[in-house]
């Protein structure tokens, strides 16, 4: 039982970051002309996987998705470093993503049911 | 079955749509300018173009360098201009109209391909998830 808890947890959290990864594409997106505006970035796997590969289990708790400005960004004449074709990728990856946690916690769900239903 | 990079062609695809607009940028530029008689230190405009490189590996288009195209200016009779040089010449910037059409003719199709290429490839994985209905 509580197998199946640590994987929907984890789905439920990784949608989570897509919902604020969404967030942070639509401020890039409305801020695409704004002089001196840097773009913002929301990290999450990569903070998951290292803690994953140090301790063995993770503590969701402890763990949130967090907006960052990635300073690495070739920066135009203005200042701004957002591009539209970037953003548009970057919202294909989270829709993806997205539909991917939806499915397979559906999917979960599916046999969670099926279980209670076993024997009707 | 090992898939490397999930998003490899996605990534690749935007690398492609960024190169287009640089190559729109310059084309623009040219003919906006197709007749700045005057660009700074007495010279006309001279034309621009882009140029891109690829690693070869997978990684996508980049720009490699925006150039100045070295071909002569055109001279352009027209004793009335303030500009003419002694014998009623304007030296003009060497961009030919037609040829800068082509061009964003060119890059637009090329665009239009990249994007086809992102739109099937979300088309693809959403198939994929539908295995999981």
């Amino acid at each position: 039982m509580s197998k199946t808890d640590g994987i929907m947890a984890l789905i439920e959290a990784g949608i989570k970051a897509e919902g604020l990864r969404q967030k942070a594409i639509a401020h890039n997106v409305a801020n695409l002309e704004t002089p001196g505006y840097r773009r913002l970035d929301v990290k999450f796997e990569e903070v998951l996987a290292k803690s994953l590969e140090s301790s063995g289990s993770v503590d969701l708790n402890e763990i949130e998705p967090q907006a960052y400005q990635p300073k690495n960004t070739p920066v135009k004449s203005n200042g701004n470093d957002v591009t539209l074709e970037d953003e548009v990728g970057a919202m294909i990856k989270n829709s993806l993503r997205y539909k991917t946690y939806i499915q397979l916690l559906k999917k979960k769900y599916q046999q969670i049911e099926s279980a209670i239903n076993v024997g009707r | 079955m090992n898939i490397d990079n999930f998003f490899g062609p996605l990534d690749i695809a935007i690398s492609g749509l960024k190169a287009q607009g640089k190559q729109m940028e310059v084309i623009s530029s040219n003919v906006a300018n197709a007749r700045t008689s005057d660009a700074g230190k007495g010279e006309p405009y001279r034309r621009l173009e882009a140029t891109f490189k690829s690693d070869g590996d997978l990684g996508g288009v980049e720009l490699d360098r925006i150039v100045q195209d070295m071909s002569d200016f055109l001279r352009v009779y027209d004793p009335g201009n303030p500009q003419a040089d002694g014998d009623g010449y304007v030296a003009m910037p060497n961009i030919n109209l037609p040829t800068e059409m082509i061009n964003l003719n060119i890059a637009t199709r090329v665009y239009q391909a990249n994007v086809a290429v992102l739109r099937r490839y979300q088309r693809m994985v959403e198939n994929t998830l539908e295995l999981l209905r």
